[in-house]
């Protein structure tokens, strides 16, 4: 009995030894990025490198402010994304509920073709998506960022088989007290779905928020820049902006942080709260 | 016994706590007849399907035709022109196609040495990355998992964080972090006593820097993923195995595992796709040197696509490459949803 307990401790210990080993050299790299926000460009090479934060934040900011008016970025990139995350869960959902809970001809064909398009390289379509915008003159509109991947093959996927888990006989019982087929969408299966939603929700946030080469090619007005067109602005020929590419980047992952820490009981739970057993 | 045990735990579980009380508010709430609506299904879908199949479809199936021909002449009428940092694009006017039929499959299977090398660099990254992923994902996973483990919130938050920044700010900190004369780690590793490393003269080294900058970012996501699954194994069967008599070992091999398979198999299908699509990092970490050590497939389509403007040859490269990856992926689902 007294050796198992002292294995037990001893396993605990290691458990959370490989835990901060893991997060510390995760978070290594993004407090080094902390720091170079932080220091002014000419202590940014020193030997050996700064380790502490300094104290130039501020004046790094206003550097990156005058060069690419990045607060304008950041609205953008927030307008971009949340109405990117709605289209695509108002899509993702109905599509998803049709597919979890009707037959229709061509069901399976139909959904196993639109997974197979997860294969598909960004880089591939760009050029044709592009051509397209061009000829409807949607280049430098949000709305040519917004629309094209907000058929997300792996939201329809994940919102399938999440809501396989509704009970058949709830949808009934709902039925026969007399609601529409369309109540059963928006009153019995969104409500329950809240926590996939927001896992999925997560995700195409985080797709969106993050998106650049597809940005680059649709958005060259630099009023109409998000956040990682901004940044990659800073990147010049001759001179590399490193500390405001940094003071950008650490302003850019604190909304994520905010919103992942409060949301993310949602996500593990949401992410696959139905079947995906089957 | 054991299935009695899960009955009542469903039944005492939040979410049909909520299903039964969403019923009892349906009926209250709902009224009105219940039209059948005819092709209902399909009105569904279609919102999906009109997006799906003009912005993503139509690409797709332009880019699989275009993989047939050949410009006539250079074109020189710039339809886009963009030099941005570590990024030069230019998309030239689509004109004089000229048909080639399986000109540029024939040239790319028997005769491009750089996509052979594309190839290669690839598959070493496939071949080291998932593993490293899948393992150390699952590991941190079933840690954060533990009951004794306090914090949990704030260290699964911290872990996934890294996805959240996007590629320059991400590549910039890692072509900083690895620089050979006066990067961070280098300075350890002297410290430390290892010595240098030259993580990004070095072919086999700039690899590795690659796999380590792709398992960074991506750790986290996959991590809360198997976690969720983690999650979803229903507690009476490990107190089952218990009562058996089972170790630590044999509760993982024996309920874990088989029970996480479905998860474990679409992260690792997922990250098969997501090293195979591997651009950015050779792009702006290495710049696919040092002599195409690190070029990787998408990278080569890239070059081909915007910088040499063939893009009837870049395209037959990415119909190879989704073909690859389907073959893979259906290979993986295959071998793991058996037994």
């Amino acid at each position: 009995m007294h050796t198992q307990d002292k294995q037990e401790a001893l396993w605990k210990f290691g458990s959370y030894i490989f835990l901060l080993v893991v997060t510390a050299l995760v978070l290594i790299p993004l407090y080094w990025m902390l720091v170079a926000a932080t220091i002014p460009q000419s202590e940014f090479f020193s030997w050996p490198p700064q380790l502490i934060p300094g104290t130039y934040f501020l004046e790094n900011f206003a550097a990156l402010q005058e060069n690419v008016d990045f607060v304008r970025s950041i609205g953008n990139s927030i307008f971009i994304a949340v109405t990117y995350t709605i289209l695509s869960l108002i899509l993702c959902s109905m599509a998803g509920f049709a597919f979890a809970k009707y037959e229709f001809r061509f069901k399976e064909p139909l959904f196993y073709f639109i997974l197979a398009t997860l294969v598909l390289p960004i880089q591939l379509l760009i050029i044709p998506l592009f051509l397209l915008m061009v000829q409807i003159g949607w280049t430098n509109s949000y709305l040519a960022v917004i629309l094209p991947w907000a058929a997300n093959p792996l939201g329809i996927f994940l919102m399938r088989q999440n809501m396989k888990a509704i009970p058949d006989s709830l949808l009934e019982s709902a039925r026969m007290d007399g609601a529409t087929e369309f109540q059963l969408y928006y009153k019995i299966a969104l409500p329950t779905m809240l926590p996939s939603l927001a896992a999925l929700a997560i995700i195409l946030f985080l797709n969106q928020w993050q998106a650049f080469l597809y940005p680059l090619v649709i958005l060259q007005d630099p009023q109409m820049f998000t956040i990682p067109l901004a940044l990659a602005d800073l990147v010049g020929q001759q001179r590399v902006a490193f500390d405001q590419i940094m003071v950008g980047t650490s302003l850019a992952v604190l909304p994520i942080f905010i919103v992942f820490l409060t949301l993310q009981q949602y996500f593990i739970k949401g992410i696959l709260s139905g079947s995906v057993k089957q | 016994m054991v299935l009695t045990a899960i009955q009542s735990t469903l039944r005492s579980s939040t979410t049909y706590q909520q299903l039964s009380d969403r019923v009892r508010y349906a009926r209250q709430d709902l009224s009105g007849a219940v039209p059948s609506i005819p092709g209902l299904p399909y009105l569904y879908i279609s919102p999906f399907f009109i997006l799906f199949g003009i912005f993503l479809m139509f690409p797709a199936a332009y880019t699989f035709y275009l993989s047939f021909f050949d410009y006539v002449g250079v074109s020189n009428n710039i339809l886009l022109s963009i030099q941005m940092g570590p990024v030069v694009i230019s998309i030239p006017e689509i004109a004089n196609l000229e048909f080639v039929g399986l000109n540029h499959y024939e040239r790319l299977i028997f005769r491009d040495s750089l996509f052979h090398r594309s190839l290669f660099n690839t598959s070493f990254i496939f071949l080291v990355q998932v593993p490293t992923m899948v393992i150390l994902g699952l590991a941190t996973a079933l840690v954060l998992d533990a009951k004794f483990i306090r914090a949990k919130g704030l260290f699964r938050t911290l872990i996934a964080l890294p996805v959240a920044t996007g590629l320059v700010a991400y590549s910039t900190i890692f072509l900083l972090l690895f620089n050979g004369e006066v990067g961070l780690v280098n300075y350890v590793l002297e410290q430390v006593g290892v010595g240098a490393i030259p993580w990004l003269g070095d072919g086999f080294w700039a690899r590795i820097t690659l796999v380590i900058a792709v398992t960074w970012r991506w750790l986290g996501y996959n991590m809360i993923i198997l976690l969720a699954g983690l999650q979803t194994i229903p507690e009476p069967l490990y107190e089952a195995a218990e009562i058996d008599g089972a170790n630590r070992w044999q509760k993982f091999r024996y309920v874990t595992l088989p029970q996480l398979r479905p998860v474990l198999l679409f992260v690792i299908v997922s990250s098969t796709i997501g090293t195979f699509q591997i651009f950015a990092e050779p792009y702006v970490i290495t710049g696919g040197g040092p002599s195409n050590a690190t070029i990787t497939i998408v990278q080569y389509i890239y070059n081909q696509a915007f910088l040499q403007l063939n893009l009837g040859y870049a395209s037959a490269v990415s119909v190879i490459l989704v073909v690859l990856v389907s073959i893979m992926s259906i290979i993986q689902i295959r071998y793991g949803s058996e037994e």
